[in-house]
């Protein structure tokens, strides 16, 4: 036994390191607050599954960059709480000319971005305009209905359109147009966008690629007393199973994506809080009208009602989730809970079929993202509940870029996708999923009705709300009868953190307030 | 011992067709698969256009031959390109990555012999008996447990249950990378020792056989003096070939370590620059982890030209 020395020598050594690390990390947050007022100081660390790309906020798309740019470029309008409505947030309000056509924004006149400077008009025009002309390879789009932006005075900018649009103020609060210094501060875009300024309540610190990303907090933020922690700071880390462990170790305070099938472990874990938040997430198949039998209403129809959705909530979602039943999801504005989407019901799903251009069956293929297991759970439901209307569907598997460039070049039966939203307005994606030409072929589908297309533009050029409420309730029920996607769930975004970890929420955009969150000892 | 290395620099010249045979492959390999960066940058909401203007942006619409010779012109000013993801340069990437990893693999090789000389003698000190029996088990066990599940099964253990160690990341300055690769350095070392136990105990059971130990045992030599001058340095011979061998697989074990671990070395980059297909990325590592284990083929051959005063690779490689 004693010439075991080797291995417990080591074992001996490295035990007194791990244990001279955890004096030396020690150094988090102080005082205490027994749930009362919030703690000043402190550092966050959060876990998630990929890097950010870039902190252009002009054209970059994914989330993970998304979520940390919002911490330090605002825009002038943000959603409220609960996703349902756009409140003033650099801007202290907006007025519209009678013929709709020019906005007045005041401004705050009590910003200044994380350098000293204040913030003026002359700031806000530079930023609108400059995600004005990022055109097709940006979020350009968003403003296309912007003919011009001025500096009236120090604080107001006014906004002239070329046609009336309803959905302005949404646009005008997505995060590419954040208000960042005029002409970059002197910089150039990329100099600028190495080391963003912005008037957010973080400051960019760090980024060390593929590894974390470090922010500070904005000594100079316009809400007074925040940001209250010290620096949050963004780690990579792949694995599922290893950012659960981390949040139950300690070693991260969140975790930003579990595992549906770890929620009810997490919840249960000492010393963490596993929270949902609605979102604004539907997921869907989508049917390809340019293939045959898809073209034919009675076939989508069929397969609308053969889909058991309480189902796959239930498989996909361990429950946490619900059933979609409109194009649009609750945490959208204008969604309407009546608008008709198909319910589980096998013979009126038989007797779409039998009206249909495929009356015996048919056999077809289902697209989906490889590597992807809720994907994968719900085209294994869909395919056994198919089988018993009589439709042979078989599982076709791509990787998500190639998946990706199929949709595009319209070369699938059918697909699962997901949409959620970046704007409190349900134009965004009612343009992109029902107008042919306002996105990718009506979400890939090539779906058109010009009846559908005509209500989404009226409803763009609706200033009244009780108004656009109605149009998009007929909006939701044509898509409903035209079933052109199977609606399957709406489903919440997850978080784990550790029990530490106070007043972090999510709006059902996925966005969230750092400058709310802290931290207890 | 100095003219006795004189293969190295025909060695290293050897390497450079292999390096861009290497390439040329993984180029290949990389463009054929369907989707591109472009698709994988812009992400789910990004419309057809963009996603033309993007492809041209980063010159994907090239043909594949043009996209290959710019590569190759890079490469040869010592330039490998910039990442399509993060639009920096391949080579700072890189840079960034390797000492984790090679941190990682030494670490691991150093652990690996901690645990392999002393049980690979406990074991050949008295073949057929309980201990080598023990011994026999564990090399048994340790090879047939996969490398992921070693790691997770030390993280449940050492990180969440006694929190000794954190469950990945790689911490910062010296003590603190000690600190957090600990686990992952014990999950490669325990999938590689098995091999190098059984190879240490099958020849030092027959050097224990031979006549110089017997004439040394003879001559007065015993216990540490006997096993470090005269068996380990025997037996270790044909040990070091297979750790050379072994640490070219290794590479491969770290990429599905680094990501259990949440490690930020060549595994991680690759792996995320397969997802985003960022090629030019994925040509670099590959490219390094090809001279790596070259490299790591000619110092196998270092260490048993040093080893063993009889053998000559200047001589063979002539012949």
């Amino acid at each position: 036994m004693r010439r075991r020395f080797g291995v417990v020598g080591a074992l001996a050594l490295t035990m007194a390191l791990a244990l001279g690390g955890c004096g030396a990390a020690d150094d988090g947050g102080s005082g205490t607050a027994a749930g009362g007022a919030p703690v000043k100081g402190g550092d966050l660390v959060m876990a998630r599954s990929a890097d950010i790309i870039s902190m252009d906020k002009t054209t970059t798309f994914d989330n993970n960059s998304i979520r940390v740019m919002e911490q330090i470029m605002e825009p002038l309008f943000h959603s409220s709480a609960d996703g349902t409505k756009v409140e003033p947030w650099l801007a202290t309000g907006y007025t519209i000319s009678p013929d709709g056509l020019t906005y007045t924004i005041p401004l705050r006149k009590d910003v200044v971005f994380s350098d000293g400077t204040p913030m003026t008009a002359e700031d806000v025009k530079f930023s609108i305009d400059e995600d004005t002309k990022t055109g097709a390879a940006g979020w350009g789009f968003i403003n296309a209905a912007i003919d011009s932006v001025e500096a009236t005075d120090d604080s107001t900018v006014t906004i002239k359109l070329k046609y009336a649009w309803a959905p302005l103020i949404a646009d005008l609060s997505l995060f590419s147009n954040g208000v960042i210094p005029v002409d970059y501060g002197g910089k150039t875009a990329e100099e600028f966008y190495a080391a963003p300024v912005g008037t957010g309540p973080y400051v960019w610190e760090s980024w060390t690629k593929g590894q974390s990303l470090k922010l500070t907090a904005n000594t100079k933020y316009w809400q007074k007393g925040k940001p209250y922690l010290s620096s949050v700071q963004w780690n990579v880390v792949p694995d599922a199973n290893t950012r659960k462990l981390q949040v139950q170790g300690g070693q991260i305070d969140i975790d930003d994506t579990p595992d549906w099938s770890s929620l009810a472990s997490l919840k249960s874990a000492p010393g963490v809080n596993a929270q949902t938040f609605p979102s604004t997430q539907i997921d869907y198949v989508a049917f390809n009208q340019t293939r045959a039998p898809f073209d034919d209403v009675h076939v989508r129809r069929a397969i609308s009602y053969a889909i058991d959705r309480q189902a796959m909530v239930k498989a996909v979602l361990f429950g946490n989730g619900e059933v979609a039943n409109s194009l649009l999801s609750p945490g959208t504005p204008y969604y309407d809970e009546n608008a008709g989407g198909a319910t589980l019901d096998v013979a009126k799903a038989k007797a779409e079929l039998a009206q249909s251009s495929k009356p015996g069956g048919f056999s077809t293929t289902l697209l989906i993202a490889s590597g992807n297991p809720n994907q994968a759970s719900v085209a294994q439901i869909l395919q056994s509940e198919l089988k018993d209307i009589g439709i042979t569907m078989e599982i076709k598997q791509l990787d998500p870029t190639a998946n990706k460039k199929a949709r595009l070049a319209s070369d699938f039966d059918m697909t699962l996708s997901a949409w959620t939203m970046d704007i409190p307005d349900p134009d965004q994606w009612t343009s992109f999923a029902v107008d042919p030409t306002g996105g990718s072929k009506s979400a890939f589908t090539s779906y058109d009705n010009p009846e559908v297309v005509d209500l989404n533009k009226q409803a763009q050029r609706e200033t009244d709300s009780a108004k656009r409420q109605q149009l998009y309730s007929q909006l939701q029920q044509k898509t409903s009868e035209d079933a052109f996607l199977a609606y399957l769930y709406y489903s919440p975004y997850v978080y784990a953190s550790t029990d530490k970890v106070k007043g972090f929420s999510v709006t059902p955009l996925g966005g969230y307030l750092l400058q709310d969150v802290y931290k207890t000892e | 011992m100095l003219h006795r290395l004189r293969f190295i620099p025909g060695r290293l010249v050897q390497s450079i067709p292999v390096a861009f045979g290497v390439t040329l492959i993984v180029f290949l390999l990389a463009h054929l698969l369907p989707g591109n960066a472009a698709l994988a940058l812009l992400g789910e909401r990004a419309t057809e256009q963009s996603v033309a203007a993007l492809t041209a942006q980063l010159g994907l619409d090239e043909p594949l031959w043009r996209q290959y010779l710019l590569f190759l012109r890079q490469l040869v000013h010592g330039d490998l390109g910039t990442s399509l993801t993060y639009q920096t340069p391949v080579t700072q990437l890189v840079l960034q990555a390797i000492p984790v990893t090679l941190s990682l693999l030494l670490y691991a090789l150093l652990l690996a012999l901690v645990i392999s000389v002393p049980l690979a003698a406990l074991a050949a000190f008295r073949p057929g008996g309980a201990r080598d029996l023990g011994v026999r088990g564990f090399t048994l066990l340790g090879q047939g447990m996969p490398q992921f599940w070693v790691g997770i099964m030390l993280i449940l253990l050492l990180g969440v249950s006694l929190r000794a160690f954190p469950v990945g990341g790689y911490g910062e300055g010296a003590l603190a990378h000690l600190y957090y690769l600990f686990l992952p350095a014990a999950t490669l070392a325990i999938a590689m020792s098995p091999t190098i136990i059984r190879s240490l105990r099958s020849s030092m059971i027959s050097v224990l056989g031979s006549e110089y130990v017997g004439t040394a045992k003879m001559k007065g030599a015993a216990g540490v003096q006997l096993f470090r001058g005269h068996v380990l340095r025997n037996a270790a011979i044909p040990t070091v070939s297979i750790v050379g061998v072994n640490l070219g697989y290794l590479v491969g074990g770290s990429l599905v370590i680094e990501r259990v671990f949440a490690l930020p070395g060549l595994g991680s980059l690759m792996i995320n620059s397969i997802f985003t297909r960022d090629f030019p990325t994925i040509q670099g590592v590959t490219l390094f982890v090809a001279l790596f284990v070259v490299v790591v083929g000619i110092l196998t051959d270092v260490v048993y030209t040093a080893l063993d005063p009889r053998v000559d690779l200047s001589r063979t490689a002539r012949a």
